[in-house]
């Protein structure tokens, strides 16, 4: 009997709840290290070439800027003091804060943001420039012509000047982004190509150590900004782990923080009780969807695009992802400043058949769907797949590498019809539709506007910086199938406090704290 | 004896599985096949083995998936032996010259991992335009699956190229083909049945890890290996997903390494006596 009572407790089910629990501090105190995975591994820290997801926030917290986004979405002064834009918006003018420091103590004058925004223009591989492009001076950089850029002028150790040859509203917030961060001329001098690996820290956090493809660990900055601080001593970020093992790491208590779950995770996690508490969401900057090309048949034709958005049940969409998710109308996700007030293109399979059939497509058509190996772009795809087949559009999915499907999908001549997901770099309107639908976007090749949609009406529109009544040119013209935004949920140990998910950066733990018992070590449940 | 016949019962129990009538495999059912959370449905009387991430029958999906597995397994198996048959009736009857050079392509073939060439030759053949989603499986077990049966073929046919009826052949004008066709294929057959049911299971577990790893038939193709790959996640929350595949490629690969252990023993001349 006993040999059965120990089989039988062997085999219950282990106990999930969390293993720790706060120890109760009242006050937020410094110290302690957290640690966290990636997927995928990180491969600059240039700030000039860096443009994924992992170096977004790792970049975030090495560099400060000019300005930075609260977590209201708001443009906050962040290394500037204060700003004007003047000559009715051909000029920004900031004024830098008094005793601002890299890491090393030496001070942050105007000049080296005149060196890193000219590093960006000189680059002809950084994937910023067009950012800078309306700066007087700047096309001549970016052509290679020039080595300086007479529009960024730095006045006295305290003040910069950018003026522009035309009024740019995507300007400031783009100076938000890393590579705008101050680098001083003689630190590149002597650093040159090792910038990808020793960068000179303004940000929260310095670089302590980087295993590449392995492990980076960031230490809290010696010489914080005035008025900054910073509880954590240190953020130890391991590498290339894959996103089940991620949460099987944290559930042993070796990660404090888990972003990114599985399906399977995510919906076992929401169903316990004990760890609602921990979760953290957020609506991310994005927006899902298939792209189709406008210019190759049968997508040519605007009613057979309407039809496939009325033939896409998004419900379904939403379901498979677990309600993680919103039903989109267009591009802009909610919250945008700009956003129309549309409701998404209802599921009417009669509909879709009426319009193909008008569009002389009685019977559908076949199609191949390009998508890439990912759990949800691979659910997605399924449901498309059975939804457009309702309507007599037969779609075969192929699955392509990531490198070979983003060359595929930035060519007129590629494929046609594939998954597509933008996800923006600010939260400004401009970052999602101009990047995306705008007629002067359109290139041979990696071009930006892969629909090759071009509509006067629409650039019309983007000039006048009237977006709600873009966004209903595109919700008309329908060059995706608007499909879903996506919301990002991250789990954290319960002795975790005072953070949550950054709506821009993803993760910024700027006022994160461990409550952890005397000995530094988290207390046992 | 015995073994071979559990190993035939179960095999048609796999065909008769293959054959029974079963919902739709492929469509998602995310209306009534998931919970409202969007979770797989647990086994009940209405999904005997549940659904899957998709809503979709397990059952159904097994079903299917066995028609599949069996009918990659049967092609490359059938790719498999007819290059190793001809290599080695070819090395086997001819020497000299000729045998070396194809043996030293078996040595060269045997030289890479078997795994490491299949996800090589899968990961090229994925790329190259294919008529058939078949294609890149069959033709990735068929390339890298030869070199057992080409070796022990060889070594079967230089045996029989001494033996008496086929030196008074080669006397009496017989033509090398008509030799190997009317002399030797015959009495290399026992082997080949033996051989084909052993690489059967070895291409049916292959075609699983390929599948497994993504290399396998695209989705929403139904295939053991691929239902293993998509339930990877869910192997905690609902192992119905796990268990299912991973109980049908356990019986088809136990069951044709019983036939091959009985027919060896049938063709075996030291086990008949």
């Amino acid at each position: 009997m006993k040999r059965l009572l120990l089989i039988l407790a062997a085999c219950s089910a282990p106990d999930r709840a969390p293993h720790w629990r706060a120890a109760g501090n009242a006050q937020p105190h410094d110290g302690g290290t957290l640690r966290l995975s990636v997927k995928d591994e990180l491969r600059t820290l240039d700030p000039a070439i860096a443009y994924d997801d992992v170096s977004s926030w790792v970049l975030h917290s090495i560099y400060a800027t000019l300005v930075d986004f609260d977590s209201t979405l708001q443009l906050r002064e962040r290394l500037a003091e204060h700003y004007a834009i003047e000559d009715a918006g051909k000029t920004l003018h900031f004024w830098l804060r008094a005793g601002i420091t890299y890491e090393d103590g030496r001070p942050i004058v105007a000049a080296d943001f005149k060196t890193s925004l000219e590093r960006v223009l000189a680059m002809p591989e950084s994937p910023f420039g067009q950012y800078l492009a309306s700066i007087d001076g700047a096309d001549a950089m970016l052509a290679g012509k020039a080595t300086t850029c007479p529009g960024i002028e730095a006045r006295g150790d305290r003040e910069l000047v950018l003026h522009l040859t035309k009024p740019d509203r995507l300007l400031l917030p783009a100076l938000a982004m890393s590579f705008a961060a101050p680098l001083p001329a003689d630190y590149l001098a002597k650093v040159g190509a090792e910038l990808r690996r020793r960068p000179l820290a303004s940000g929260r956090f310095t670089l302590g150590a980087w295993d590449e493809g392995r492990r980076i660990t960031l230490l809290r900055n010696p010489h914080l900004q005035p008025g900054d601080h910073v509880f954590l001593d240190e953020i130890d970020v391991l590498e290339s782990v894959p996103r089940d093992t991620q949460f099987l790491m944290f559930e042993r208590g070796e990660l404090d923080a888990a972003d990114r779950l599985t399906s399977a995770d995510y919906v076992w996690l929401v169903s316990q009780a004990p760890w609602q508490p921990y979760l953290h969401r957020a609506v991310g900057l994005n927006a899902f969807g298939v792209r189709m090309n406008t210019r190759r048949k049968p997508f040519d034709d605007r009613r057979v695009r309407q039809a496939l958005n009325y033939a896409l049940d998004k419900d379904h969409t939403v379901k498979l992802l677990n309600g993680a998710a919103v039903a989109s109308h267009g591009i802009l996700p909610p919250g945008m400043p700009g956003r129309a007030d549309l409701a998404p293109y209802p599921h009417d399979p009669a509909k879709a058949r009426a319009l193909l059939a008008e569009a002389g497509y009685p019977h559908g058509f076949d199609v191949e769907y390009v998508t890439f190996p990912d759990e949800e772009a691979e659910k997605v795809a399924a449901s498309l797949q059975a939804d457009l087949g309702e309507v007599g559009v037969h779609v075969r999915v192929a699955l392509m590498s990531l490198s070979a499907f983003q060359s595929e999908v930035g060519r007129p001549d590629g494929a046609p019809f594939s998954f597509w997901a933008w996800t923006g770099d600010f939260p400004d309107p401009g970052n999602f539709i101009d990047v995306n639908f705008a007629s002067r976007m359109i290139a041979d090749t990696n071009s930006n506007n892969n629909t090759f949609y071009a509509s006067p009406a629409l650039d019309a529109a983007i000039d006048a910086g009237d977006y709600a009544k873009a966004e209903r040119i595109l919700y008309d013209d329908a060059p995706w199938i608007w499909n879903y935004h996506r919301e990002s949920v991250e789990v954290t140990q319960p002795y975790v406090k005072g953070y949550e998910p950054h709506p821009v950066w993803g993760r910024d733990y700027t006022s994160a704290w461990l409550d952890v018992g005397p000995d530094g070590k988290p207390v046992p449940r | 004896m015995r073994g071979a016949l559990v190993g035939a019962l179960l095999i048609a129990l796999l065909c008769l599985l293959a054959a029974l009538p079963h919902r739709d495999a492929l469509a998602p059912d995310i209306d009534h096949g998931l919970t409202a959370m969007g979770a797989p449905l647990s086994p009940s009387g209405d999904a005997l083995l549940g659904t899957d991430d998709l809503g979709r029958d397990v059952f159904a999906r097994i079903s299917a998936g066995t028609a599949t597995s069996l009918e990659l397994a049967t092609l490359s198996t059938l790719l498999a032996l007819a290059i190793g048959l001809v290599v080695g009736l070819c090395a086997g009857y001819a020497g000299g010259a000729i045998d070396n050079v194809l043996m030293r392509l078996v040595d060269l073939v045997l030289a890479f991992p078997f795994l490491l060439l299949a996800i090589l030759l899968a990961a090229l053949l994925r790329e190259a335009d294919l008529a058939s989603a078949n294609a890149p499986v069959v033709l990735t077990l068929g390339i890298v699956g030869w070199t057992t049966t080409a070796r022990v073929i060889r070594g079967k046919t230089l045996t029989l190229a001494r033996s008496e009826y086929v030196v008074a052949a080669r006397a009496v004008g017989c033509s090398p083909l008509r030799i190997i066709v009317r002399h030797i294929l015959p009495n290399v057959a026992g082997l080949v049945a033996v051989l084909a049911a052993l690489a059967f299971a070895q291409n049916l577990l292959a075609e699983s890890v390929l599948s497994y790893l993504g290399l396998g038939l695209p989705p929403p193709a139904p295939t053991w290996g691929r239902m293993l790959f998509e339930a990877r996640a869910y192997y905690r929350s609902a192992p119905w997903l796990t268990i299912a595949p991973g109980l049908a490629i356990l019986t088809a690969v136990v069951a044709f390494n019983l036939l091959a252990e009985g027919l060896r023993a049938r063709f075996d001349p030291k086990e008949r006596r």
